[in-house]
């Protein structure tokens, strides 16, 4: 598959803090990737540093398979923290400007306005807008001339419920139109929902990515226990999908990579001749999972 | 380029601050020349009353001394002041509303922001020059009384310092609007610099005992009031001892064209190096 977004190693230091650490990453055509990370993990920094607003201390990145350029930004619609336009102008007025800016027509003005539910208020000034009318303009004005790529920094960030579930609505079909979005979030929720591909951030350094499933799998834990819990600890190590074992009172909790169901997990000990004699399935929220694979990493 | 200009226009075109203070710069400039006669024969007056032997009236509106007199009222520092403000605003605004990072991150290079910025500059050098030039071909043709084309067009060359006069100081205050990208701070800076660190710069190194008087017409903002110096009036001569200019040097204008040059370079290295 054609890769949309590479970025070798870059850093960046803000005097004592290093905001982003040797992160590499690739995105592919068509993949909705998400970037999840607490705040003041280096999200913003990272989508700053790829659209040249911020220069990176070192490392490279590379945009359609090319040297960055104005000419590559132009096939990028992005939305980075707060809604930047020209307060004394309309929504219409602004979107021209970015209209121009990228080489192309007034004809998709309408539409995007449409979109994001704005059109009724297409000719009032932007100082006049509520916050979640602002940053839906920000979104408005990223899906014009419908970009190859699609960079969200927490797009649904001051948004009502309702005006949450209106964007994250809006990207979901913009996905299924076939548009790479790169969409940066501290919000697991959001990431599951949305994303395909993920890479969770920590300290500006990557901890994991890969495929939104995989990595974020609810590896349920399991308390066991048998007459024999020696046995049973060792056996368990040759599972294919083990990831750690905790020992309790008279049990242990065991972790697995990815999901696996507790009929299979009875067979797998029976037939390495171990007769479980408690078996009870834990389910963990994925804020607890998150938290974990944060913690994991210290 | 006209893509550059079609961007900048639309950034002013419904921006009342802009249009109050162009109206503003227009109303005190037009409102200045028209009275600057009165006013320096009030003066002429005054002094009279105290004088043995009285100084005649001066004229300053006929051809070809009035491209001279018009061009110096319209380049003192408290008219200039007003574009240059206008300029300092629409730039620092950009910083302000963060609209810089945007333009950057929708496909703008940093050398097109810049340049939609100079071109703006030289837009509204080349309108205030053309309205100067016909302000004062008509005012001049009203209080010449022999007219020929010759004696009209004679000393037009002023004008051409005039455009280098607003050309340059706007790039002075574009100097200041990318270095400093604050509004209120970047109006304060600019006008201490303009009325009050330079002016004394220019008095402590004019001191005869030091530099012989050379020094102080090499500082910035004085090279460029210096392209169209005194107006040609007689009692400034007798009384004042001023040596008069005849025409607009090329040295005054490269000069000041190279002060300009040094921050636009200075400006677009910064641009490059600094995150915006």
């Amino acid at each position: 598959m054609e890769t949309v977004l590479a970025i070798h190693n870059i850093s960046k230091r803000y005097g004592k803090i290093q905001a982003v650490n040797d992160l590499s990453l690739e995105v592919k055509k068509g993949q909705v990737f998400g970037i999840l990370g607490p705040n003041g993990s280096g999200k913003t920094t990272t989508l700053s540093m790829i659209l040249d607003l911020i220069r990176a201390n070192s490392g490279s990145f590379q945009w359609f398979g090319a040297e960055p350029s104005k000419e590559s930004r132009k096939r990028i619609g992005s939305v980075i923290e707060s809604p930047n336009f020209f307060p004394y102008l309309s929504p219409v007025n602004n979107l021209k400007i970015v209209a121009d800016i990228k080489n192309m027509g007034f004809e998709d003005i309408d539409r995007v306005l449409r979109l994001t539910m704005l059109y009724d208020r297409r000719n009032t000034r932007f100082k006049t807008f509520s916050f979640g009318m602002k940053q839906r303009l920000a979104v408005a004005s990223a899906l014009l001339g419908n970009p190859d790529v699609l960079i969200l920094d927490e797009p649904t960030n001051g948004l009502d419920p309702q005006g949450i579930a209106h964007i994250r609505e809006l990207i979901l079909q913009i996905a299924g139109q076939g548009t790479t979005i790169i969409i940066a979030s501290h919000l697991l929720d959001e990431i599951q929902k949305i994303c395909s591909h993920v890479a969770v951030l920590n300290k500006g350094k990557k901890l994991f990515d890969g495929k939104v499933s995989e990595v974020l799998a609810i590896s349920d834990s399991f308390e066991l226990a048998s007459d024999d819990l020696e046995s049973l600890t060792k056996a368990i190590r040759s599972h294919p999908a083990f990831q750690s074992v905790t020992p309790g009172e008279g049990t242990v909790q065991i972790y697995f990579k990815n999901v696996v169901n507790p009929a299979e997990l009875n067979r797998f000990f029976f037939e390495q001749g171990i007769t479980l004699t408690h078996l009870s399935e834990r389910k963990r929220s994925l804020e607890q999972h998150f938290l974990e694979l944060l913690d994991n990493n210290k | 380029m006209i893509r550059l200009l079609k961007i900048e226009f639309r950034k002013i075109l419904t921006y009342k601050i802009f249009w109050i203070l162009a109206g503003l710069y227009f109303l005190f400039l037009t409102l200045g020349l028209l009275m600057a006669e009165f006013m320096i024969n009030k003066q002429v007056d005054s002094i009279n009353s105290r004088m043995p032997i009285p100084l005649p009236h001066v004229t300053i509106y006929f051809f070809p001394w009035i491209w001279q007199n018009m061009t110096f009222f319209a380049t003192i520092r408290y008219v200039l002041i007003f574009p240059a403000i206008i300029i300092l605003i629409l730039i620092t605004n950009e910083f302000t509303f963060k609209t810089i990072r945007q333009n950057v991150i929708n496909g703008m290079s940093k050398a097109e922001i810049l340049s939609s910025k100079l071109l703006l500059i030289l837009i509204i050098s080349v309108i205030m020059t053309v309205l100067l030039t016909l302000g004062t071909l008509i005012i001049g043709a009203a209080h010449t009384s022999e007219l020929t084309l010759g004696l009209a067009l004679e000393k037009s060359v002023f004008v051409i310092g005039f455009f280098v006069t607003m050309l340059t100081y706007q790039v002075y205050a574009l100097f200041f609007g990318f270095l400093l990208r604050n509004t209120g701070l970047s109006i304060a800076l600019f006008t201490l610099y303009n009325f009050i660190v330079e002016p004394i710069l220019y008095y402590f190194l004019k001191s005869p005992l030091v530099f012989e008087n050379k020094i102080s017409a090499y500082l910035p903002v004085n090279a460029v009031l210096r392209i169209t110096e005194y107006p040609s009036i007689q009692v400034l001569k007798t009384f004042m001892g001023i040596t008069l200019q005849n025409s607009v040097t090329l040295s005054s204008c490269l000069l000041a064209l190279g002060y300009a040059g040094a921050m636009i370079g200075t400006v677009y290295w910064v641009m490059v190096k600094k995150d915006l």
